[in-house]
């Protein structure tokens, strides 16, 4: 075998690996019953969610997003790893929603009339809507609205 | 008009080119010219029924035709003559008309052309002509001219919409309007090496004479011009992406720029295989293979863009795309992939190359570099499909963010550039020179990589979580890149004098040139966009009371929190798109068009009453103002919205129902009860960094009212540093301002057109230094 020869079979085997590696290794953003946004589980079914809320008679943050859109993208490393952030989202049932595929949301993205991603949209257990964050905060309008809400209920 | 006059335009291009396909398929096997004349007027037939189409499609748009479903859905009365000349390729069919259209420019010249003749050249004729005739057939049944009527239930046959659903407003941008032409010529184009590529092979196996060494020349043409139409494409969507956009960036690894990525590396592995075949006859598989790989690699570029598999930003047309595009791409892909893989598996033997072939030789480190950009194009292409496979195969959803592309791309490049380095080294012959250079280079990128003068240094921020891979390259020093680079652009200034001196020929200095420009532009763009985002800044503040700015002599001041920048405010304006006055209809507007409730203007010629009502004749036409206790006064002309009642009559063909806060003189227009498609809040700012003013100009915020859409006009100061990047968002009175810096961000630019000239340049004197 000439060297060019075993170069290209060596590609070939790195090609290989690489894609096997980096499709294991690439973080689960959802497995159909969780979301993982920012590593912080979210329900995925409204009447999962909603039941639950109900139950410990805690509001309902619904998060739209999109897996390209960028903002999520900072939501999902800055904003959902802050430990403040984290404390005031363990005061609410999580709901997360895929714009491009809401799923049994469906109903919930044509109420809330979210058309675009980022939007957070606080709601009662009961499903009434509180607030809405259309778009990206930052860190601190985040957490300022999340304790808002709570300290209301 | 008839409705379906432009499908009918379609299917004939349809017939004609399937007809000619396949007369010169038959030709071509029987080795017969007996169908010369009805070859030549099939495909002169389908072009200009294609032109036809498109030219048709396109006046639908300027006259605002809205009766076509596709011109209604991308375009309104609002746009500008520009937006309406670029509105027929703003979605899918229309865009895959305008490719079929230029893709027929280049198939007739095939045919008609003298240059291609031999053998094989009916084959690769007939394969243009039936990518024509793929085209064309898929157009007929994804027609963009299907009537409203057709495509929306509740339509009544013959209804005129009063206007257009207007263009998605991301597209209304100058750089958009010229970004898809130059894809589709580029497009366009790539047909012929894959003809090529095909036929070379098919040939091969048929044991006849190949054609590709006769059109090998013309194969490097080709491939270059396509070249540089789609690094344009790909600069133009950048600097698109950066204007409008705006939080995107030039590049946000976004499905459609890494897949158009995909066949731009193929394209530029495939031109570096060739002139290698062109020079030496080394890759005599690959090198054709790889020029007929580009085409298929664009087919699917396009289905990642326009298909509901892959979603993105730049997901414009929705609803996804039908079968025709996705099998073209399965048809393509098959073929040029299996043909040159069935004759490098059945038919070569050995190779036929010494095996004592050096390691450290120009052969070995040159196919590196080739192999180099194909690992690049496999990680782009692989971090686009695997998430579908894996979601597919499991109904998990994986993220692939910009660290997968970023991480495993940059080592791929550090090896490339020390590999292009050692090429330059090698070609001037100094062997050992190029090993010594090519150890202490890579030292020193090794130990680079651990020198972060600070954490904006470091590729990326990682999680102890995160996989050992990204930890690794993640935590690099991008200071890395510099060895590298420096070497690789040493290497080729040397390499372009060592080459040049003694040879008193111009074109072929020209063409060094050229090949030089490429290599520093190429090297240039890496330094800069590694840079680029390590090194950007934002900050924003948020200024309330915009809305009074203007009406004082003194600015509105805003410090940011950071005491760096301060803002100020020196206007602000609210700008209807249209205006209420360029919205209103005249009378003769009206009556063609269909609509409930209306906008009408006119000078009042008659009053009168009738039932009871007062009325009011507008320019002495058949449209008449109505209301109850309206104070109608002739001679005035107004504006005035109401319901539209059409009527039988010949002297009163229609009643606009008004009432006296719905109408006003033409000085004093209802703006109250007009709602206009856009508005435009402008402000005019000044930003000031420590002081002293870094950017000045005005920033608009444009609010698509019925989409709930948002696009900004951005002030950008452009500097030998980097750019300053100044965006407003407005929002109820309060003014949302950001700054962002981006340096090196010019670097960018200079390097793609020191690319782009170095191709032209290399072309233009290639071909004088042939002849």
């Amino acid at each position: 075998m000439t060297p060019r020869k075993i170069l290209t079979v060596f590609f070939f085997a790195l090609v290989l690996l690489l894609g096997y590696y980096s499709m294991n290794a690439a973080p689960v953003i959802s497995d159909h019953s969780y979301t993982y946004q920012g590593g912080v589980e979210w329900h995925e079914d409204p009447d999962e969610a909603y039941e639950i809320a109900q139950e410990e008679d805690k509001p309902v943050l619904v998060y739209y997003w999109t897996t390209w859109c960028t903002y999520c993208d900072d939501y999902d490393s800055d904003h959902y790893r802050d430990d403040e952030i984290r404390d005031a989202l363990d005061e609410y049932v999580l709901l997360a929603v895929n714009l491009d595929e809401p799923g049994p949301a469906s109903g919930l993205v044509q109420e809330h009339e979210a058309n675009y991603p980022p939007q957070h949209v606080v709601t009662t257990p009961y499903g009434d809507e509180v607030t809405r964050i259309g778009g990206y905060a930052d860190e601190e309008t985040l957490l300022n609205e999340l304790r808002q809400h709570t300290d209301d209920s | 008009m008839i409705p379906n006059t432009g499908t009918g335009v379609i299917a004939v291009a349809a017939f004609t080119s399937v007809l000619a396909a396949a007369l010169l398929l038959y030709g071509y096997i029987r080795q017969t010219d007996e169908f010369r004349r009805e070859i030549l007027a099939a495909t002169g037939v389908s072009t200009v029924a294609l032109v036809a189409a498109h030219t048709y499609l396109t006046y639908q748009f300027v006259v605002g035709d809205y009766t076509n479903a596709y011109v209604w859905e991308n375009s309104a009365d609002y746009l500008p003559l520009l937006y309406r000349l670029t509105g027929p390729y703003a979605s899918h069919e229309g865009s895959i008309l305008f490719w079929a259209t230029l893709t027929s420019f280049v198939a007739t010249w095939t045919v008609y052309s003298s240059k291609f003749d031999g053998k094989g050249s009916r084959l690769a004729q007939s394969i243009t002509m039936a990518i024509v005739a793929w085209f064309a057939v898929m157009l007929t049944t994804q027609s963009p001219f299907i009537p409203i009527e057709t495509v929306f239930d509740g339509v009544s046959e013959g209804f005129v919409p009063p206007d257009g659903d207007g263009l998605n407003p991301l597209l209304v941008d100058p750089y958009m309007a010229i970004h898809p032409p130059i894809t589709f010529a580029a497009y366009a184009l790539l047909i012929l090496p894959f003809a090529l590529g095909v036929t070379h092979f098919v040939s091969l196996f048929r044991g006849e004479e190949t054609v590709y060494d006769d059109w090998l020349t013309s194969n490097v043409a080709w491939l270059r011009v396509s070249w540089i139409l789609l690094t344009a494409a790909i600069a133009l969507g950048g600097i698109w992406a950066y204007r409008v956009l705006g939080w995107g960036g030039f590049w946000s690894w976004d499905p459609v720029e890494t897949a158009v990525l995909v066949p731009w590396l193929a394209l530029t592995a495939a031109l570096h295989a060739t002139n290698r075949y062109d020079k030496t006859r080394e890759y005599p598989v690959f090198a054709p293979a790889a020029a007929g790989f580009v085409f298929p690699l664009v087919v699917y570029a396009t289905v990642v863009v326009r298909s509901d598999v892959f979603r993105s930003v730049h997901s414009f047309s929705a609803g996804g795309i039908g079968v025709g595009i996705m099998s073209m791409m399965v048809v393509t892909v098959a073929i040029a992939v299996g043909l040159p893989f069935a004759y490098w598996f059945l038919k070569t033997e050995g190779g036929g190359r010494p095996d004592d072939e050096p390691w450290f030789s120009r052969r070995t480190v040159y196919h590196s570099a080739v192999l180099a950009f194909g690992a690049l194009g496999f990680v782009a292409a692989w971090g686009l499909t695997f998430p579908v496979i894996r979601s597919a195969a499991t109904g998990v959803e994986v993220s692939v963010g910009t660290d997968y592309y970023n991480l495993w791309s940059y080592p791929v490049v550090l090896v490339g550039l020390l590999l292009g380095g050692t090429y330059a080294v090698l070609d001037t012959g100094r062997r050992r020179l190029a090993l010594a250079a090519t150890v202490g280079v890579a030292l020193l990128t090794f130990v680079a990589a651990f020198v972060a003068p600070s954490s904006n240094w470091i590729l990326t921020s990682t999680e102890p979580y995160d996989p050992v891979y990204y930890r690794l390259v993640g935590g690099m020093s991008v200071l890395s890149v510099v060895p590298p680079a420096a070497y690789f652009y040493g290497a080729w200034i040397g390499r372009y004098f060592s080459r040049i001196r003694g040879i008193p020929s111009r074109s072929f200095r020209l063409r060094e040139t050229g090949v030089l420009l490429l290599h520093i532009g190429g090297v240039v763009l890496i330094i800069a966009v590694s840079f680029v985002y390590l090194f950007s800044t934002s900050a924003s503040v948020a200024v309330i009371g915009v809305e009074s700015a203007g009406e004082n002599p003194e600015p509105l001041v805003q410090e940011f929190s950071d005491e760096e920048y301060e803002v100020h405010v020196l206007s602000y304006e609210a700008v209807d798109v249209p205006t209420i006055d360029e919205a209103a209809r005249t009378p003769a507007e009206l009556l063609e068009v269909d609509s409930e409730a209306d906008l009408v203007r006119g000078e009042i010629t008659e009053t009168g009453t009738l039932d009871g009502t007062d009325v009011a004749r507008l320019d002495d036409s058949s449209v008449w103002l109505a209301g109850e206790g309206v104070e109608f006064e002739d001679g005035v002309e107004v504006i005035a919205r109401g319901t539209v009642f059409e009527n039988d009559d010949p002297d009163m063909q229609a009643f606009v129902f008004t009432d006296q806060p719905n109408m006003g003189t033409v000085d004093d227009p209802p703006e109250g009860v007009y709602t206009p498609r856009v508005v435009s809040h402008e402000m005019e700012l000044e930003v000031y960094e420590n002081g002293e003013l870094v950017a000045d100009g005005v920033v608009a915020n444009q609010d698509y009212l019925e989409h709930d859409m948002q696009t900004n006009d951005v002030i950008i100061e452009r500097a030998i540093r980097g750019d300053t990047y100044v965006r407003g968002t407005y929002n109820a009175g309060t003014a949302e301002v950001t700054v962002e810096t981006y340096p090196l961000a010019n670097q960018i630019w200079i390097a793609t057109l020191l690319m782009l000239l170095g191709m032209v340049v290399l072309t233009v004197a290639d071909n004088r230094f042939r002849e």
